[in-house]
């Protein structure tokens, strides 16, 4: 096999400069071998010796189409750099190698499976590259912030070092500026019995709250019946589940279903997050030996769907002029949710614009797969590795992006930036609050 | 202990307090709380702007505060709340502040008897534990505290504390180890990288928690000393209950998790999972939650997986007084269910709370909701009435009676069943 050309500019990050050094030959074999003998099973095997390597995947690839058909950005090119050299070697391979494997399968790939859709066989290489990840993090060869991340989530069982002080005293906070909208809304902490816990993940308290004030009046004007623990297990976030640290992802994600089983509810409404859902519905769950979560778990889309379709919120001024949307990967490439979102979206804007190509077909914002989490050192190869997607967004000739995904909003916000496009982005919740009609008992009395 | 003896067994039902009154009197009703003894309800009301109070059976607390969160009575009847004054946290008990005010307080705890009351406390950025109103000197000043275990007589309190600083994204200070236990307010000699499911021994003497000593490597520490065996992943220790010397918990390897005590593997068959391991009262059997194949979920006894599977998950088991049943609360197709011994009792439910066995383990009772109603359920049946909020029942030391307290029309009733009856 001809050996790749790669261009890449150099990107330091110490943690996978001084794995790279320490690694052994002896180390690299033993956890190769280990994870394929006795975590891969058929699956790995069968996709491996399935592909043709037509290249066909190729054109689903953000990172491929934004370096102008560079072929060493083609998923199926990541797959002959990473996991077919692991195979044929049988794991003897060396520390500049697997520290390689690290940098395709953590920063160059967001596991988004857009190019499972173009694989004439449907074959999932998301999954491939999570079996990459997955040696890697048991070598310890994990961009630095995004092992830092998984590090918060292991300690703290959420991702952003928030303590249980915070976490309340923040929940708290954000109850009253709620108030300040809704004098009687209120944020119902530990609320045994309650019909929905709503969580969230560890950026809402550490740097957006605001969000967890917008959900206090959207719970009250909808007059539902829910809390929040005043707990660890609060968080639904998962950057383990990228790392390719599974044991950390269940503990994790053991203590969010239980959370819920605890408080007694009959459902989890998460926030706007695309990977948490992933994480919280399927991979937490498959990994603890549970079908579907314990506690059943419905993503902010289908929550504000199921709202506004009911008419338990009302709209009462639409946001006006062009706005467009983000389909985040994971709940509606890979989740069925591009309906919902496209109904809410017409619901709260006077004109909604939508992306080409759109819903199970949309872009990768680039930032999902933990690609975000890899932190500042790997950030301009991130948004040059999505061109296409600020080309995209661009032709829509919106002025806000709605992105119902942490991820999405974060690494949209770096391409608005980067390429200059002057466009706002929002969480649907702020233009939700904006929009919904509160009912005149629930107005703050005039002074 | 509770002296669950002196309560009140004889009057055969009470109307303590009408809760739809409060709903008149003040602008907003929290959700209530009772009495472990059944004798008082409780609700967090608020009475004008950036005010609060506690509404108590007919009465309200004293003094209304800033805020007020977290009302729990304590197992002697007290009514304990964190409030704010001038800005600054503390608990009240009965109305009544401690003296000293925190930046920040949480997560109260108490004896079995309800004579130690405990939270965590942050003071001038030091986090602490204070046991009635003395906070534990700690000879380190602790960054966090995660989460602290009392024991049943109160005189052992272990947290588990992050005891030196970290900076950010530093990945070598945090494999050497932030995190310890600190028992007391001292703190064992070694950190390690991660401490999870901390437990104490009935007797008070023993303190054992998860460690995670590597990226993927995990084990038991006791009392500062980790086992020898070392394993993928582990799930929270318990011990023995008439033995501090005997631990056992999930450990994983090869994929499958087995069961072992003081590190030896005990239970031959490996399952997907295992959770919830539960000793019989006297220490001589054990029950866990297992999946012996992938969303087939059922309870093993010591060691041997009950026939009946259900699909969606199983709750924590729990034996009889004689060690001899074990009923747990399934979910199967959206529906929870009480199971005994590996058979149904009784319909499905749309929750399920947990179960009590009767003194000679012939009746399991529960508390359940169906339709939005709550009632009791013996052996799976509902018996009496239904109501718009109910309690866990409590049966009576001889077994011969069980309170049942609930709200009807807003009404809050203590009432005592002969159990023969239900």
């Amino acid at each position: 096999m001809k050996p790749t050309i790669v261009k890449r500019d150099l990107v330091v990050d110490t943690a996978l400069d001084q794995c790279a050094a320490k690694l052994t030959p002896e180390q690299i074999e033993k956890v190769v071998n280990e994870v394929i003998d006795n975590e891969t099973g058929g699956r790995l095997q069968t996709y491996v010796n399935t592909c043709i390597h037509c290249g066909l995947c190729a054109e689903a690839c953000q990172w491929y189409l934004s370096h102008d058909k560079d072929v060493s950005y083609a998923p199926v090119t990541k797959v002959k750099d990473t996991i077919w050299v692991l195979l044929e070697k049988k794991g003897k391979v060396d520390g500049a190698f697997i520290k390689r494997c690290s940098e395709i399968a953590h920063t160059e790939c967001n596991v988004c499976r857009r190019c499972g859709m173009y694989c004439p066989f449907g074959i999932d290489i998301a999954y491939m590259m999570l079996v990459v990840r997955r040696i890697c993090a048991k070598l310890e060869m994990v961009p630095l912030y995004l092992q830092d991340t998984v590090h918060s989530h292991a300690a703290t069982m959420n991702q952003m070092w928030v303590k249980p002080d915070e976490w309340i005293d923040t929940l708290q906070w954000q109850e009253e500026e709620g108030q300040g909208y809704v004098p009687s809304a209120r944020l119902p902490l530990e609320k045994e019995g309650a019909e929905i816990m709503y969580s969230v993940i560890g950026p809402e308290p550490k740097f957006l709250a605001q969000l967890l004030g917008n959900i206090t009046v959207i719970m009250k004007v909808a007059g539902l019946d829910w809390t929040m623990p005043a707990t660890a297990g609060w968080d639904n976030s998962n950057m383990a589940m990228y790392s390719g640290d599974f044991e950390i992802m269940a503990r994790v994600e053991r203590l969010h279903h239980e959370t819920a089983q605890r408080l007694k509810v009959k459902k989890i409404v998460m926030g706007e997050c695309g990977h948490a859902f992933r994480g919280a519905e399927y991979d937490g769950p498959t990994w603890m030996g549970w079908m579907k979560p314990p506690i059943p778990i419905v993503h902010a889309i289908s929550f504000y769907y199921d709202l506004i379709k009911s008419g338990r919120i009302k709209i009462a001024k639409k946001a006006e002029g062009p706005i467009t949307v983000q389909d985040p990967c994971n709940v509606v490439r890979n989740a069925g949710l591009g309906t919902q979102l496209r109904y809410i979206m017409n619901a709260v804007c006077e004109e909604f614009v939508d992306v080409t190509p759109n819903g199970r077909h949309n872009y990768c914002c680039n930032a999902g797969g933990g690609v975000i989490n890899v932190g500042p050192p790997w950030k301009k190869k991130r948004v040059q590795g999505n061109r296409v997607k600020a080309e995209q967004m661009k032709r829509t000739g919106a002025h806000t992006i709605v992105t119902p995904c942490h991820n999405c909003h974060s690494g949209i916000e770096d391409i608005v930036d980067y390429y200059k496009l002057g466009m706002h982005v929002k969480f649907f919740s702020d233009i939700l609050i904006e929009a919904m009609e509160i009912p005149e008992h629930l107005k703050p009395k005039e002074e | 202990m509770l002296k669950i003896e002196s309560w009140d067994w004889e009057s055969k039902e009470k109307m303590l307090a009408d809760t739809a009154k409060w709903k008149d009197k003040f602008e907003d009703v929290w959700e209530p709380y009772i009495s472990p003894d059944g004798e008082k309800i409780a609700s967090i009301v608020k009475v004008g702007e950036g005010e609060f109070n506690i509404a108590v059976n007919e009465g309200t607390w004293e003094e209304p505060f800033e805020k007020i969160w977290y009302s729990r009575f304590s197992p002697d009847s007290r009514l304990t709340a964190l409030i704010t004054k001038d800005m600054e946290w503390t608990m009240a008990v009965d109305g009544k502040p401690w003296e000293q005010m925190y930046e920040y307080i949480w997560d109260t705890k108490f004896s079995d008897d309800g004579k130690v009351i405990a939270a965590t406390t942050k003071l001038d950025s030091v986090y602490g534990i204070t046991v009635n109103e003395k906070t534990l000197e700690c000879p380190v000043n602790l960054e966090s505290i995660a989460s602290y275990a009392i024991s049943s007589d109160g005189k052992t309190l272990a947290a588990i504390a992050q005891t030196l600083p970290l900076g950010q994204a530093d990945l070598d200070g945090f494999l050497k180890g932030t995190w310890s236990v600190v028992v007391n307010g001292k703190p064992w000699k070694d950190n390690f990288v991660d401490i999870y499911g901390l437990a104490i021994s009935n007797d008070g003497k023993n303190v054992a928690a998860e460690y995670r000593a590597a990226i993927c490597e995990y084990g038991i520490v006791v009392n500062g000393k980790p086992w020898n065996e070392k394993f993928g992943c582990t799930w929270e220790p318990v011990f023995h209950p008439n033995n501090s010397n005997e631990i056992t918990t999930p450990v994983r390897q090869a994929g499958q998790w087995f069961l072992a005590t003081n590190g030896r593997i005990v239970w031959d068959k490996g399952f997907v999972s295992l959770l919830y391991q539960t000793y019989s009262p006297d220490g001589n059997n054990i029950a866990a939650t297992v999946a012996p194949q992938f969303a087939k979920w059922t309870v093993a006894v010591n060691g041997q997986p009950w026939a009946a599977t259900f699909n969606e998950c199983l709750l924590q088991p729990c034996f009889s007084p004689d060690g001899r049943k074990v009923a747990v609360i399934a979910k199967d197709s959206g529906k929870w269910l009480l199971v005994v011994d590996g058979t149904v009792l009784g319909e499905g439910y749309d929750n399920i709370w947990q179960p009590v066995f009767s003194p000679g383990g012939d009746k399991v009772i529960c508390k359940v909701e169906k339709n939005g109603k709550y009632a009791v359920a013996v052996n799976g049946k509902i018996c009496g009435n239904t109501y718009e909020a109910l309690w866990n029942p409590v049966v009576s030391p001889d077994g011969t009676r069980v309170m049942i307290c609930g709200v009807e029309d807003g009404k809050y009733y203590r009432k005592v069943v002969p159990l023969s009856d239900i």
